[in-house]
């Protein structure tokens, strides 16, 4: 069984050159089949559901609102009415992120190498950096002593130094650094958001 | 639907859905398990000629030494519908267990559970590339990302079967 784990292993490093070709390297050559843009698509899907989902969750825009106690289903976000209990936006955000992600998946294998990589590290480090940045902002806002309804309608500016670092780094990023990082980015953005969704989380632990 | 609820009755039948869903979470929980120990702890080729019907003498070698790749399908095969029948034994948690958490403050169970549909929809995510980076043949260059990527539906699967079973205890099958 050793022996054939091993030899099972093995066989890439041998013939990796004709056996398996990575997205990449198939998009460069111009010769992408279809198991290639299938893990484009995979891969870009789900880097893109992770920011998509943590996106809607957090700024609450589900495609439909559920309400398990009657049974009724609302378009987008519907709060809360008296005597129809708690509603459910869950479904909503999977039903507007899924699709989301899947189209996005889909127009990545239309692009080029390039492009992919480039919009890759836009999208991914902008979702990092606003973030990080956001949450600065709003530890800030916390423990200052200035007008908080000023700091909070003016938080999306916190976004501009995001928009501007996350187009400096994918223009001036080194192609290869990028093609090298492609992967890792389908890991760091979901941790990245399942910190900020944990984060927000923090009212049930502290009460 | 609705003449099978009938038929059991509503408790029964939410019962039954909770059930299924459980038995799904122990064979993924198992698998992933497996899966992710054969995948970062793969037994070594011995050196010299080795038997061809040479089998590991204990039960931890025996595992590590099952091709990773097994795995994948079942895992797979498991991740989906237990998905699915959790978003819909959902529902009835957040009516009839979620309330009375919350009115006798369970606060940190209710937050727990919250992570959960959280940390189970990324996992959902990544099935594709899992699926795809364990493909034969292995391609070399996704070697360490295919095993991260195990892990993490691992840390998924063991987070949701741990909370999952907690808000059981609370009020589900045998509480």
């Amino acid at each position: 069984m050793t022996q054939t784990l091993d030899a099972r292993e093995r066989l890439p490093d041998t013939t990796a050159s004709h056996a398996v070709k990575s997205p990449t390297q198939s998009a460069s050559t111009a010769e992408t089949g279809t198991t290639d843009k299938f893990a484009v698509f995979a891969i870009t899907f789900a880097i893109a559901f992770a920011i998509l989902y943590t996106q809607l969750e957090r700024l609450n825009w589900p495609f439909f609102t559920y309400h398990p106690a009657v049974g009724k289903v609302d378009f987008w976000m519907h709060p809360a009415r008296s005597g129809e209990g708690p509603p459910m936006y869950w479904y909503g955000w999977l039903a507007l992120s899924i699709p989301g992600a899947a189209i996005l998946g889909w127009a990545a294998t239309l692009l080029s190498l390039r492009a992919l990589l480039r919009t890759t590290v836009f999208a991914c480090s902008l979702f990092v950096l606003w973030s990080a940045i956001y949450a600065c902002w709003a530890f800030m806002d916390e423990r200052t002593k200035f007008d908080t309804d000023l700091l909070k309608s003016i938080a999306w500016m916190s976004g501009i130094p995001a928009v501007v670092a996350a187009g400096a780094l994918s223009y001036f990023v080194p192609i290869r650094w990028a093609e090298r990082s492609w992967t890792s980015w389908m890991l760091i953005t979901p941790i990245v958001g399942l910190i900020i969704l944990g984060y927000s989380l923090k009212t049930y632990f502290l009460r | 639907m609705d003449a099978f609820n009938d038929f059991v009755g509503s408790s029964t039948f939410w019962r039954i859905l909770l059930f299924f869903h459980f038995v799904m979470a122990v064979g993924l929980l198992a698998t992933i398990t497996l899966h992710t120990v054969a995948a970062w702890a793969p037994l070594q080729q011995p050196a010299g000629n080795v038997p061809a019907d040479f089998v590991p003498a204990n039960f931890v070698a025996r595992v590590r030494s099952v091709p990773p790749m097994s795995y994948v399908l079942i895992v797979v095969i498991l991740y989906v519908p237990a998905f699915l029948l959790g978003s819909w034994v959902y529902v009835k948690y957040r009516t009839y267990v979620r309330i009375p958490m919350e009115q006798i403050g369970h606060w940190k169970t209710v937050g727990v559970f919250e992570f959960k549909e959280h940390i189970v929809s990324m996992g959902l995510a990544l099935l594709p590339a899992y699926w795809y980076f364990w493909r034969q043949p292995l391609a070399p260059e996704y070697a360490t990302i295919r095993k991260w990527v195990t892990l993490f539906l691992a840390v998924t699967i063991w987070y949701s079967f741990l909370v999952g079973h907690t808000a059981n205890d609370f009020r589900g099958v045998g509480a």
